[in-house]
Formats: structure tokens, sequence, C-alpha cells
């Protein structure tokens, strides 16, 4: 399959997901005698979005698209490291309020640094903790930005607030 | 106009001001010659940092910092034929060649003067051109500003590229349907928000900007695990030899940076063409103007095919931030960041910033120059161990960059909701990015969207409800017909291919 088509595939379903939305949209009392309500605007861009992608669909048939998404090019394509680190940026979003800034932060580092195959320990371990410490130090004592230590923090130590 | 500059002088050049050009040249500098890095994802990592800072400060660090990122992927282009940038592609063609032959400081230094003639040469016309065009605007309605914003989404997709213009279109259209998300600001009603809180005050322009640049980028590095190759690796530790340019070397160069820093400053007032159009442009002129000897050496370490793309593109950036400042209207995606950032400072680009913001519009305009002399002065004795930044490894530099886009955007409203939705929209751009779908109109359809809205509803209230207001005036009416013909060109410019292709045969 093309490039084309399968972006014009993607594009089509998200705009008649968005276009029977619009429907969805709630109007306000008396809201029939305003010239344009909540859901004007997004009734025609919805509409434009179907026809464009329909368009690339057409074209990309009729022209003869030569561009293909070629399975030679997937198969270069590191799907597993990838997918792993998605995975530690939802971890790292679940864990930044629970185990608080530093300690979710280290993590997320060390798991990034570990991913990508790098093997010197010492340097790992000395980059994530400066980077977590310091940011945090930087952030609530330069910055004036105030980061919550984390759920785990107030458990052991308490709430000292 | 004479008090606004003097403000404006007086702004830019406060010490913590410089000290935010030069901190932004740097991190720019850095930043853009990172291959996949370019200006956007430089200038989207630095914003939470300027959220605490005076608007005017803000903006200066972030001039600088675009600055610093065009710079950047010259020497990353030169030295190692990786632009950073789209913009610092044909700087390569001759940029490259001649650093294989020994003479890498020689070109970094021709990139650097012809980038600080050509900012020089554009801060110029802006200091007239601006202010002009400010006043003209004055004159603008709703109509006239709903008109001209189509004009700019319009321009951006028939500058795509050939055979990209139904893709930027719909990469548009995903932006303004992006930016319908969250509370209609006319009516309270909530749009799109399926129940969630988390999304009643829409999507925010960082997070987006975040995710499809900068983290994305990143991603796509992991994706494609490219890894530096021992020949780039051993063209960073060499010595970079000799930052003189002779006398003639000067005289050789310095027409072409004059043409080429008019042609670019053009180009990039023009919505949607920007700095890599006017390079290449740039580029394409001098080689077809050269004598029949100096056409050999195009290709071949050529001083004028170097200096021709870099002050273009220079002064295409300077240009871009004309219609950015006069009329609230990004051309290009880098400067959609820029009003995304003015925006949430709550300030409104537009005729009127030039009256009732007289020292922001002026600093900002100063500081573009001080960038530039910046970028002379101080990164370009510096390049050589800028560029050994270059050699850090890449398993520690993605980690870090997708870190500091996470937690740019969670330090601004501190909600994990916005982590699960940046990995979504990355996930998306990435997606998107296998599939060549460009990204630039996407962020300058969400940035307009609200606008566009507002001043469709505007016009519609004015007219009654009719749409008549599109063809009744003047300015509305010349507008539009303009966005027609852009509409029409990909068109007729594949018909002309076409029938020249049947001539030939």
């Amino acid at each position: 399959m093309t490039k084309n088509a399968i972006g014009s595939i993607f594009f089509l379903a998200f705009s008649c997901f968005y276009f029977f939305n619009v429907f969805n949209i709630k109007k306000m009392p008396g809201g029939q005698f305003e010239v344009m309500t909540a859901s004007t605007f997004p009734f025609y861009i919805g509409i434009g979005g179907i026809i464009i992608s329909l368009l690339i669909l057409i074209l990309s048939f009729v022209k003869k698209d030569t561009d293909f998404l070629s399975i030679e090019y997937l198969k270069t394509l590191d799907f597993k490291t990838t997918i792993y680190f998605i995975l530690a940026m939802i971890f790292y979003g679940f864990t930044i309020r629970t185990l608080g800034f530093i300690i979710s932060t280290i993590i997320f580092l060390l798991i990034g640094f570990l991913l990508l195959k790098e093997k010197n320990i010492k340097r790992i371990l000395l980059i994530s903790c400066g980077v977590s410490i310091g940011f945090y130090l930087l952030l609530n004592n330069v910055l004036g930005v105030y980061i919550d230590p984390g759920m785990l923090y107030e458990f052991i130590i308490g709430d000292q607030s | 106009m004479m008090d606004g500059i003097l403000q404006g002088v007086g702004t830019a050049f406060s010490s913590y001001n410089i000290l935010m050009v030069a901190i932004g040249c740097f991190a720019g500098t850095f930043i853009g010659m990172l291959p996949g890095l370019g200006p956007i994802s430089a200038i989207a990592l630095m914003i939470p940092i300027t959220y605490g800072m005076d608007p005017s400060s803000g903006l200066i660090l972030i001039a600088g910092v675009y600055y610093g990122a065009i710079f950047g992927g010259s020497t990353s282009s030169i030295l190692i034929n990786a632009p950073g940038v789209a913009g610092t592609v044909a700087s390569s063609f001759d940029g490259f060649p001649m650093s294989k032959k020994g003479q890498a400081g020689k070109a970094l230094a021709i990139a650097a003067y012809s980038s600080f003639c050509g900012g020089t040469i554009a801060a110029i016309f802006l200091l007239f051109a601006a202010p002009a065009l400010a006043t003209v605007s004055l004159s603008f309605q709703s109509s006239d500003y709903f008109a001209l914003m189509v004009l700019g989404l319009t321009a951006v997709a028939a500058f795509a590229g050939k055979g990209k213009f139904l893709k930027a279109a719909i990469m548009t259209i995903f932006g303004l349907m992006l930016a319908t998300v969250g509370t209609d600001s006319d009516s309270g009603i909530a749009r799109f928000t399926f129940g969630r809180l988390d999304l009643i005050d829409g999507i925010s322009f960082l997070l987006l900007a975040m995710a499809a640049f900068a983290l994305s980028e990143a991603m796509m590095n992991i994706l494609e695990n490219k890894k530096q190759t021992k020949e780039e690796m051993d063209e960073l530790k060499k010595d970079i030899g000799s930052l003189k340019i002779t006398k003639e070397e000067v005289k050789e160069m310095a027409p072409t940076v004059g043409r080429s820093s008019v042609l670019g400053f053009f180009v990039g007032v023009l919505p949607g063409a920007g700095a890599t159009i006017a390079s290449f442009l740039a580029y394409g002129m001098e080689r077809s103007i050269a004598s029949a000897k100096d056409k050999l050496n195009f290709g071949k370490g050529s001083i004028k095919g170097l200096a021709a793309p870099e002050s273009a593109n220079n002064a295409a950036c300077s240009g871009s931030f004309v219609p950015l400042l006069t009329l609230g209207i990004p051309g290009s995606g880098t400067t959609a960041i820029i009003l995304g950032a003015l925006i949430s400072y709550g300030i409104q680009p537009g005729p009127t910033m030039y009256v009732d913001n007289p020292a922001l519009f002026w600093s900002v305009i100063i500081s573009m120059y001080i960038g530039n002399m910046v970028l002379l002065v101080l990164n370009l004795p510096l390049i050589p161990y800028i560029a050994k930044l270059l050699t850090i490894p890449k398993q520690l530099l993605l980690p870090l960059i997708i870190f500091f886009s996470l937690i740019g955007v969670y330090l601004v409203t501190f909600n994990n909701f916005d982590i699960y939705m940046m990995t979504l929209f990355a996930v998306v751009a990435l997606f998107l990015r296998i599939i060549d779908f460009p990204m630039a109109p996407m962020i300058l359809g969400f940035i307009l969207g609200g606008m566009m809205e507002d001043n469709l509803r505007r016009a519609l209230t004015i007219s009654d409800g009719s749409f008549s207001f599109l063809w009744e005036r003047p300015i509305t009416l010349t507008i539009l017909i303009i966005t027609i013909a852009l509409l029409l060109m990909p068109i007729i410019s594949d018909y002309l291919a076409k029938m020249k292709k049947g001539k030939e045969a």
C-alpha cells in the first residue's frame, strides 16, 4: 500500500469520527437564531477533512502512486525499543506523582539509557541521579517552581506542610 | 516611531536581555546542531523556561534560539553533511565539500559572516517594512483577517513541495480540528471533550508542539536506530582549520550575500515560504547567474554556493517575523510556535501591538540584530568546542531530550494526564512521519484555528449571517483571489510540466 493511501485512510476515519461527533455538541437555547453556533466551524472543517482525505485516496490510485511503505523499510525500524520507550513514558506519567519527581526521573532515565544499550553503568547512574537532583534543585531553589516530592516521600517522611 | 525604537533599544540592551540572547543563541546552536532537531523543537523546548520571564525577555530568548538553531543546523551541514534543519540543506552542497578539503573553519566562517550580513540587511528591511505593514493593516476588519488566515494556511500547503499539497492541506485541517477541542470561547459549550475535565481547556499548544516535534523527532531517531558513522565521528575529531577569510574571498562573496539577503527577506515575508525555499532559491539564482567557470565550482566547495543559502535563510528568518508581528499571522511552523508563546504570555500580535507594546515590538527586532552579533562574536570562535558536543553518544542524548520534553509540559500544569496525552500525540506524529506527512502545517492550523473561528464569527455577525462579506470588501476579495491563485498553482505547474514533457517527446 502507498504512504498516501495509508495516510488518507487514517484521516478519512478520523474526519468521519470528528464529523459525527459535531452532532453531539450541545446547542444553547435559542441557538437556532444565532449566525454561528459552537458546531458551525467544526461542521465545515469536518466536511473539509472528509473531502481532502477522499481526494488523496482517489488520487493515490488514479495517479498510480509508487511511494510504497515497503516491508524492507519497516524491517529496518526498531519497533521493539520504541514500544518499550512509549511504555516507559506512560510509566513516568504514572509514577511522577506517586514516587515523586526525583525517584521517577531517575528510574525513567535509567530505563531510557539501558533501552538504548548504554553499557557504562557508572555513567548511567551519574547522569540519571545528577540530572534528576540537579534539575529538582534548580527548579525549587533558583527558578522558584515548586515540585511536589511525591506521595511516597510524604508517606515515609510525613507531610511537613 | 522614534520613541518606540528608543524604548526597544533600552529593553533589548539591558544586561539581562543581552544575557538572554546569548543563552538563546548557545542553546539554539546546540539543539540545532543535533541532526533531526530543528528550530521548532529548539523553541518548543525553551518555552517552559520563558514562562517565568517578562514577555520581552521571553521573546528575546526565543529569537536567539531561532537564530542559534539555524546556525547550528549549518554547522552540522558543513561538518558532517547532516543538516539539523531543512533550511540548511542547501548549505551542505558546498559547505561539506569545503570541509572535506580541510577548510571546515573557513566554511563555518563564511556561513557565519553570510548569516550575519543576511540578518543585518533583513533587520534593516524589517525596521521599515514592519511599521508600514502595521499601519496598513490597522484598517483590516474581521473578514480581512479571516481571509488572511485562509491565505496563510493555503500558502503553507501550496509551498509544501511537489505532490505534497493535499498532504499539507489535510495536516492543516487536522490542526484546525484539534484546535476546536475544549470549551467554545463564545458560547462556553464543551466540544469533543468526551466528558473528560482534562480536556475542558482544550489541548495546550506547548503539549502539541513538543509532542509533534521534539518528542516525535527523538522517537524517530530511536525507531530508525541510526548510529553516527565512523566517518562522521572522524570528521568531528578533525581540526577544523583556520577561520580566516581573505580579502579576495570577501570581494567574491559580497554581491552574492547582498542579492541573496534581499531575496531571502522577501521570500521569508511570504506566508508558507520560509528559510528552506529561500535558501534553495538563492542557491539556484547564484548558480544560474554565475560565469561558466564559476558554475563548475558549485557543489565542489564554491564560496558563493555556501554564502548564498546562508545569507538567504537568515534573512528569511527575519522576514518571517513581518506577518507575525504586524498581522498576528504566522507564515511558518516556527513563527506559529512563537505566536503560541506570545499568546500564552497574554500578548496578541497584530497591528495594535506596534502601538500598544512598542517596547516589545522594537526590542524583538533589535534583539534579532544582537543575536546575529552574538553568533558572530561568541559562537563562531567557540564552534570547534561546541561541535565536540556532537560526539556525545545518541544513547545518552535521546532519553534526556525525551525527559526535557515531558517535564517541560508537565511543569506548566502539574497534571500527569498531559504526559499520557503527549505520548499519544507523539505516537500519532511518529506514524505520520513514517508516511511522510508534514508536521508544520498542523501546528499552523492549530494556532490559527481559534483566531480563524473568532474572526469568522465576527464577520458573519456583522454581515447578519451572510457569506457576502467574502466578496463585498475589496481587501477581503483581493486576498481571496490570491488564495485561489495559490490553490490553482500546483495544478497549473503540473499542467505546464506535462506540456513541456510532451514537447520534448
